[in-house]
């Protein structure tokens, strides 16, 4: 039986393992890539400048391997207003229910005013400053993590990039697969963050059978933790995994250790989808935030951005003074399988263990 | 077509006669403000035709006005959201 685990992700990559860590700490990415698996840096909240200098923290410590950097390209967007208009429409109604909360748990103000007070916009000039580096630094791979990369494939492709593009619906993978992209992340229901409706069992075989004709790998996303989740996906035509949720509490994570232990006690069911962090629907870990915005006297959840600007003072608390009672975090429903923390490299070595157990089990029912 | 110029309209503004008064879907969303997150938002309305390029290298990046929404996320109080192309479906294709 040949290597089940040596797919076209591998040899287009140069990889050992179709094993890609989506991940915002640089010591985790540069871990899991020098480890045989691929890492994608989440850089989309960060400044032009910043990038690039993590740009090239990762190359000196990972050679001449591959890595990618994420960005969150906008698909839609709503003329700009200044923070200080957006404070402004905030209802008293919103304000007090938050004040309620902060005073019933005992939540701290943060130390300092969280950064998003010096927003300076998310149009779609920052994202073009953004990339501009990423092309400037001739990154491998740029995955767009929820726009179409379209208009930037022939710029991408003219200096030997790769373009990876993030999808929730057959319907964008058909889109970003008839524009060219060379990966499709198919990203199900189950996955932290921002998601699609669709369950990543039903998104993956689907986006699939679009992409193989052109021979364009795809990535199943979605609360893929465990090996037995990678030989699954492999088994509905992937080749690979994409995965977030499963680097939090690592060793080198740089998340907060109480914010960690809180991660490892979370079950399936501690994940919450819910708009009421940031106004946009998203997929967190549950905390006295989200009972009290379920909860019958909550008033509505505002329009985004203005749920993020009232959550946020809430949650910055709640990391400067380590409250783990208080922490929520963007995770997916695999966390459940996210029971120690250890390092990157024994991460991915028992997920392909486990993996290869599968498919040895499968082989021995044959001979039998 | 008009062109935009200075800091804040780095873009190319113009018209598309054939998308004027179009039905379309927008599978929109955008990052949220110095988070790591991001959220998919779903439209649909009225193309007004109006355009907005930006550049960068090959082919433009190009964002449609779409107004009279009939469909918007609960929480979106505007009347009309940009979108951009390749997050657009025309229904009446």
């Amino acid at each position: 039986m040949s290597d089940p685990l040596h797919t076209l992700l591998c040899e287009k990559l140069g990889i050992e393992y179709p094993i890609v860590a989506f991940t915002h700490c640089k010591d985790v990415a540069v871990a899991v890539i020098n480890a045989g698996g691929f890492a994608v840096l989440g850089e989309a909240m960060h400044p032009p400048e910043h990038i690039r200098a993590d740009i090239r923290w990762i190359r000196e410590r990972i050679g001449d391997k591959k890595f990618g950097i994420d960005l969150v390209l906008p698909a839609s967007v709503e003329e700009e207003r200044t923070v200080e208009e957006l404070m402004a429409m905030i209802p008293k109604e919103s304000r007090d229910f938050e004040q309620q909360i902060k005073a019933k748990y005992d939540v701290p103000d943060p130390k300092e005013a969280p950064d998003l007070y010096t927003w300076g916009g998310l149009d779609q000039a920052r994202a073009l400053a953004q990339l501009e580096v990423v092309f400037e630094e001739n990154v491998p791979v740029f995955a767009s993590g929820l726009g179409s990369p379209k208009f930037l494939l022939e710029r991408a492709h003219a200096q030997g990039m790769m373009v990876w593009g993030l999808v929730g619906t057959p319907r964008q993978a058909q889109k970003q697969i008839d524009a060219g992209v060379d990966c499709i992340i198919a990203q199900g229901f189950d996955a932290a963050g921002h998601t699609g409706q669709i369950g990543t069992l039903s998104i993956v075989p689907q986006v699939v059978d679009l992409a193989e004709q052109r021979g364009i790998p795809v990535l199943a996303a979605g609360g893929i933790t465990t090996g037995r989740h990678l030989a699954a996906t492999l088994a509905l035509g992937a080749s690979g995994v994409w995965t977030g949720s499963l680097w939090l509490a690592s060793r080198e994570s740089d998340l907060n250790q109480p914010l960690k232990e809180r991660l490892l006690e979370c079950e399936a069911t501690d994940t919450v989808y819910s708009n009421c962090i940031s106004g946009y629907t998203m997929r967190t870990t549950r905390c006295p935030w989200h009972d009290e915005w379920l909860g019958p006297d909550a008033p509505p959840v505002l329009k985004a951005p203005l749920q993020m600007m009232l959550s946020s003072d809430y949650i910055q608390g709640s990391l400067d003074y380590q409250r783990k009672d208080l922490m929520t975090e963007a995770a997916g429903q695999g966390i459940h399988y996210v029971t120690e923390m250890k390092p990157a490299r024994q991460i991915l070595s028992d997920i392909v263990e486990e993996a290869l157990d599968v498919f040895d089990r499968f082989a021995s029912d044959d001979d039998d | 077509m008009t062109t935009e110029q200075g800091p804040d309209a780095p873009f190319v503004s113009g018209f598309n006669a054939d998308y004027r008064g179009r039905r379309a879907e927008c599978e929109g969303g955008a990052p949220i403000a110095e988070t790591k997150y991001a959220g998919r938002q779903f439209f649909v309305g009225t193309l007004t035709g109006d355009y907005r390029d930006f550049n960068f290298g090959g082919s433009p990046w190009r964002w449609y006005l779409l107004a009279e929404l009939t469909q918007k996320p609960e929480a979106y109080s505007r009347d009309a959201v940009w979108c951009e192309e390749e997050s657009l479906t025309l229904m009446d294709n």
